[in-house]
């Protein structure tokens, strides 16, 4: 009888170097470049600021080692859980409302037209254009004594008086929001479109042939199948919410009164002031946050996979 | 060139552990010769033309190709691919795309760094040799499968190599082409007298095609032999059902000894086989033998036979000249190729089994 | 009216609606960099046009502004090139070498740009500051590179993955070395592939902000965004039409970019989120 495929009998010694050295020496030298990128000019970084958060680093101060002094500090710092908060309510509001519109475009951009790629084009230029830019974009147009946002407000009939957007604290809010929607729902949307395009067409043939209405089409066969893009969306999405630091610097500098301060601003003036130490546990406090909600979603991804 | 596999063995790590792809395999193919390579899939086949052309390095035995040592596992030699001059027609044509038809059968030539005027001379040669000549500015985007498959060829041939490898080349083309273009390869190769090495999971190409076929069997080597020698003695179970266009039947049936013959007992009917059967049931042991006969060798015999077996015909598949019968006797189904089309589903038949025909292996080899 | 009828007029508000909200903003900042005053929306004014805006953006030395368009251009085009060249041999090794664990390298690379900028952003200050690089387009060049690598691995590696492995044995066989079948056939084959994701590299590059604003300090390295953000008219008001005509010029690049090669990034974008 004779043995079956993929025998798995040990290998005698000298086989198993012949593979292990020469070879795969040369194939792991490809890599080796990417690698000491990644770790003398993120990953060191990175460490860097975690051991950074356990001292006391203080310019014209002598350093000293701390302990969990800054966070002991932060964590009794009102300002600290102002930026906290501010930063999860952004992620919380701009990343559903992105997900939303960026669906309603990539629903109508899926529909054949003989301007599909001028019209895909022009809803990618938002995205490419940088974040500072778009900052003082939205700046001018939430300006309070001749902005587009004032402008059309009056034009409406909304309000009679124009309002003072970057002024409150609520305003600024929302200025953040639109202009974070503007910039990065093209990102959403062509990220979804081509989960849509992966959707088999004779799905919603066979759809069409049960007499399924454009609704039932929608929730039973577009949002399941496209359930698994929407993750990686979601993901790419919240973690950019959360770091969000150029739109806020230029948009509202953290106004008024430190209301729309992120975390990511939030330590970049301790950094500015000279607060390494206490800065870098903001900066620590964000990464966790992060990091931890990248684990969260790729397990609920999964999740939804076996359950699928 | 003559190519010669001595004791050659091929074992890949995978994150769970080895995995033996080839184990001593030793073949001898001769100057000029069509040897096949014939087994089903995952088999081993394509890693031994792997290994044949030095995409693939030996974790033992030798290989010698025209007398010279071209890998070699104990005496640490190694010759890669670029110095042994051998050519390769895969199952994907693994065309270029971004090159032109000529510009892809000119690649090895532009390799090896020849003349222009050579280069050009000697495209334009293969191109007429496979009728592609009209087609030698377009890109293989733009190309048919027969196409394709024919730049494939002219690009193996171009710089004439010692040793010409084939990977499964007909197995994406549609069945017509199939045909026609298996007769041309044959030509081709005669023509050309290059030593070729083709690889197949297709009995029927390896019939048609080879002048010797190697059949594999989870990387070792079951039989090699003339296409003839394999269909008509077959070392084992494996390769009685896997050469021929329908699988021989293997049963498990008693042979007895009585006065002085070996006697073959198909239900009540019992058959004496000739001296020379006789013979080899009696080397394996008359305890536990599977005996087989091929489809078509079993006659209908309707009225009476001589050694009349008597069954019901549970179904019938039309094949077109021949039907597929299945007969049941008993505990037993036996298939039968038949040209008579009278016979219907549910009748009785009678079976004429020569026993000449007979085949016998031991059990233990069960297929 | 038929239901059909229905449904494409409701497609062309749609279209419509979203073709303002991406562009309004964008045709917003384009007139008001092309207006006398900047409040051509207030009763009693109107539109009016100039090109003094854009002069004084291109003529006034003191804004630096060609400075930080020139910086901008070169800093993202040789992080994009340096992206492409590093990732290029080690996403040719993932998909070509049976190299054990290779797909754990890829996760936790991609894992790394996930890391929030502002957690590097100090160190790399010291950094650069004890090699005394701040303020020089290597101060920016190595940080990008490093934090775009992890992207522009992920997106060639799906590219390269689509070359045929049978491509690299053809051209093996066909007398080539290792390296020269990756010279004359994989790379050619990727070219497309290698080109989207130099241009997503550029982008990324280009519209960086908190490295570029904490790494340079004057218009000898400083960025476009970074100098956008920092204009402050001389009492205090910004000068809109000034800023505006700024932001035109620098979205010009981009924009170009993006109108030519829709179809590619749009591939490279694709790629480096659905595949995973």
């Amino acid at each position: 009888m004779e043995e079956p495929p993929g025998d798995r009998r040990p290998l005698p010694p000298d086989v198993r170097e012949r593979h292990a050295a020469g070879e795969l020496v040369r194939g792991y030298a490809f890599l080796a470049p990417v690698s000491a990128f990644v770790a003398v000019f993120v990953i060191v970084p990175v460490i860097g600021t975690f051991a950074g958060s356990l001292m006391q680093d203080v310019t014209f101060l002598p350093k000293r080692f701390l302990g969990p002094g800054n966070y002991r500090a932060m964590l009794s710092d009102p300002g600290f859980w102002q930026a906290l908060r501010f930063t999860c309510l952004f992620t919380l509001v701009s990343v559903p409302l992105e997900l939303f519109l960026g669906l309603a475009f990539a629903l109508l951009l899926a529909h054949p037209s003989r301007a599909r790629g001028l019209l895909r084009a022009c809803v990618l230029i938002p995205w490419a254009i940088p974040a500072a830019v778009s900052g003082r974009i939205f700046q001018l147009i939430y300006n309070y004594h001749y902005g587009l946002a004032n402008y059309l407000a009056g034009l409406i009939g909304l309000s009679d008086r124009p309002v003072s957007w970057l002024g409150s604290p609520v305003g600024a809010f929302a200025a953040l929001v639109t202009a974070d929607a503007w910039k990065t729902t093209p990102f959403v949307a062509i990220i979804l479109l081509a989960g849509l395009s992966g959707i088999p067409g004779d799905l919603y043939l066979q759809a069409e042939i049960d007499r399924a209405g454009v609704l039932r089409r929608f929730t039973r066969i577009t949002l399941p199948l496209l359930s698994p893009v929407i993750v990686v969306a979601l993901l790419f999405r919240t973690i950019d919410a959360l770091r969000v630091f150029d739109l806020v610097f230029v948009l509202t500098g953290g106004g008024p009164g430190g209301s729309t301060n992120s975390l990511s601003l939030y330590g970049y003036h301790y950094f500015l002031s000279g607060d390494f130490g206490y800065g870098s546990a903001v900066s620590v406090a964000l990464f966790l946050i992060a990091f931890g909600l990248s684990v969260l979603y790729v397990r609920a991804g999964r999740f939804a996979r076996e359950l699928a | 060139m003559r190519l010669v596999l001595s004791d050659v063995g091929k074992t890949f790590l995978s994150l769970r552990g080895p995995v033996r792809a080839v184990r001593d395999v030793t073949l001898a193919i001769g100057e000029g010769e069509l040897f096949v390579l014939l087994g089903p899939s995952g088999c081993g086949k394509s890693t031994v033309l792997n290994l044949a052309a030095g995409l693939v390095k030996p974790t033992s035995g030798e290989i010698r190709l025209g007398g010279r040592v071209v890998a070699s596992r104990d005496g640490k030699v190694f010759v890669p691919p670029k110095e042994r001059n051998v050519a390769m027609v895969f199952q994907s044509y693994a065309l270029y795309p971004h090159l032109t038809v000529f510009e892809n059968i000119a690649f090895p030539l532009r390799v090896a760094g020849e003349k222009k005027g050579d280069i050009g001379h000697a495209v334009a040669q293969a191109g007429k040799t496979l009728g592609i000549s009209d087609i030698l500015q377009a890109r293989p985007a733009e190309l048919s499968g027969g196409q394709r498959q024919r730049v494939a060829i002219a690009r193996a041939i171009v710089r004439k190599p010692a040793l010409f490898l084939l990977d499964e080349p007909l197995s994406n083309l549609d069945a017509g082409l199939r045909a026609s273009t298996r007769g041309e390869l044959k030509r081709l190769q005669r023509e050309l007298g290059v030593t070729t090495l083709y690889v197949t999971h297709d009995q029927t190409e390896a019939m048609t095609l080879g002048d010797r076929i190697a059949l594999l069997r989870d990387g070792a080597v079951v039989q090699t032999g003339t296409p003839r020698d394999l269909y008509e003695r077959p070392e084992t179970p494996f390769a009685a059902s896997f050469i021929g266009s329908t699988p021989m039947n293997l049963l498990k049936i008693p042979v007895l000894e009585e006065g002085g013959n070996a006697v073959l007992c198909l239900g009540e009917t019992r058959l004496i086989l000739p001296p020379g059967q006789a013979a080899r049931v009696r080397r394996l042991g008359t305890a536990g033998i599977l005996f087989g006969i091929r489809p078509e060798h079993v006659r209908i015999a309707r009225g009476t036979a001589d050694r009349p077996v008597t069954g019901t015909v549970t179904s019938v598949e039309d094949l077109g000249r021949e039907s597929l019968l299945q007969v049941r006797m008993g505990e037993m189904s036996l298939s039968v190729l038949t040209g008579d089309k009278t016979v219907r589903e549910g009748e009785t038949v009678v079976l004429d089994i020569p026993p000449e025909e007979a085949h016998f292996f031991a059990e233990g080899n069960g297929p | 009216m038929s239901g059909e009828g229905q449904v494409r007029l409701l497609y062309r508000a749609g279209v419509l609606g979203m073709a303002v909200f991406a562009l309004g903003p964008i045709l917003y900042m384009a007139l008001t960099a092309a207006s006398v005053r900047p409040d051509f929306l207030s009763p009693g004014t109107g539109f009016e046009f100039t090109a003094a805006h854009f002069l004084s953006v291109l003529r006034t030395t003191s804004l630096h502004f060609p400075d930080y368009l020139r910086n901008s251009l070169v800093v993202s085009g040789i992080s994009a090139a340096l992206c492409v060249g590093i990732a290029s041999p080690a996403a040719y090794a993932i998909t070509r070498l049976p190299l054990p664990g290779r797909m754990l390298f890829l996760l936790c690379i991609l894992a790394v740009s996930m890391f929030p900028p502002v957690s590097m952003v100090s160190y790399l200050f010291r950094f650069m500051g004890t090699l005394g690089l701040i303020n020089t387009y290597a101060a920016l060049v190595l940080p990008y590179t490093a934090w775009i690598l992890p992207l522009s691995l992920w997106i060639l590696t799906s590219y390269f993955a689509q070359v045929p492995a049978d491509l690299d044995r053809a051209a093996v066989v066909d007398g080539c070395t290792r390296l020269a079948a990756l010279r004359k056939v994989v790379l050619p084959v990727a070219a497309p592939g290698i080109f989207s994701t130099a241009l997503l590299a550029f982008i990324f590059a280009f519209n960086e902000f908190l490295f570029a604003l904490m790494l340079t300090t004057d218009h000898a390295a400083r960025t476009v965004p970074v100098g956008i953000a920092l204009f402050e008219g001389l009492h205090g008001e910004i000068p809109w039409g000034v800023v505006m005509a700024a932001s035109v010029l620098t979205t010009v690049p981009v924009v170009l970019l993006t109108l030519v090669f829709q179809r590619r990034i749009i591939q490279g974008l694709t790629r480096g989120a659905v595949k995973g």
